[in-house]
């Protein structure tokens, strides 16, 4: 899935596709891997937050100034983060 | 030997041909990722050496995503890819390199990175007097890539300038990841 084939599918608004390729790169092309890597990357973010520690909130609102495309490269960064925080990282080929 | 490495084999050299040197790996490439990834139609022509390579100076290029360790790390979480390369010092040593990369497995080459990027097998060669010499960069860059047209532009585009212009490499040693 190439970036011409994205844009088409985000011009068409076609969320089937855009999921799927979401899927298939955090999946490193199993798409049902790279599903369950995004519910993991979201329970990882509760049982963090469970904690229940302080939290620095100008910093996330200074964060949150930047510019769209660097925040959802961030997002990305954030999923990597935290599914190497939750031990079941299979991305570097550490099997 | 297989059937299709005699026919490779029994084959008219493609630069003599004006031919392909894998005919149909665009195709191949295409099936496999549908409605994506390359076209390239138009012959690639394969240049011989002006000169042996005992007098010849050599660079090297890989996708591999290799580094030294003191620089930035090249963007492995981005989607679509990186589309900046690396210059590496030709007389680095293992353990001034790092893979920064997904994607593909690379626990061999953390223990010895000329399994997948050769640098001190060339510095070897070139000590014997086998090659000419090194360029003083390589060039290294995250292979996976969803922007092949893009990718020309930057990535290629760029290491073919600075191979011929910054680096005045006679031939390129290629290395894929």
């Amino acid at each position: 899935m190439s970036v011409p084939y994205l844009r088409e599918a985000a011009a068409q608004d076609d969320l089937g596709k855009l999921v799927r390729f979401v899927r298939l790169h955090l999946g490193d092309g199993n798409e049902a891997v790279g599903k369950e890597e995004i519910d993991r990357s979201w329970a990882e973010t509760i049982k963090i937050l469970l904690r229940d520690q302080p939290v620095d909130r100008e910093f996330i609102a200074q964060v949150l100034e930047k510019d769209e495309s660097t925040l959802a490269l961030l997002f990305y960064h954030l999923h990597f983060y935290l599914i190497r925080k939750s031990g079941r990282w299979i991305h570097d080929g550490s099997r | 030997m297989t059937a299709a490495d005699k026919t490779i084999m029994s084959a008219v050299d493609p630069r003599d041909a004006g031919t392909q040197l894998r005919p149909g790996l665009w195709q191949t490439i295409n099936e496999r990722y549908p409605g994506s990834m390359i076209r390239k139609e138009s012959f690639v022509p394969q240049a011989r050496l002006a000169k042996p390579l005992a007098a010849s100076r050599l660079t090297l290029v890989s996708s591999c995503g290799v580094h030294l360790k003191s620089d930035q790390h090249l963007d492995v979480c981005h989607p679509f890819g990186d589309f900046r390369f690396m210059r590496v010092p030709s007389r680095a040593k293992h353990d001034d390199l790092i893979i920064h990369q997904l994607k593909y497995p690379h626990d061999d080459a953390d223990l010895d990175i000329n399994v997948i990027f050769p640098i001190e097998r060339l510095q070897e060669l070139c000590q014997e007097g086998r090659l000419g010499g090194l360029t003083p960069n390589f060039f290294s860059f995250i292979g996976y890539s969803m922007d092949p047209e893009k990718f020309e532009r930057t990535v290629a585009a760029g290491i073919a300038e600075a191979v011929v212009r910054e680096e005045r490499a006679d031939c390129a040693l290629l290395a894929p990841a």
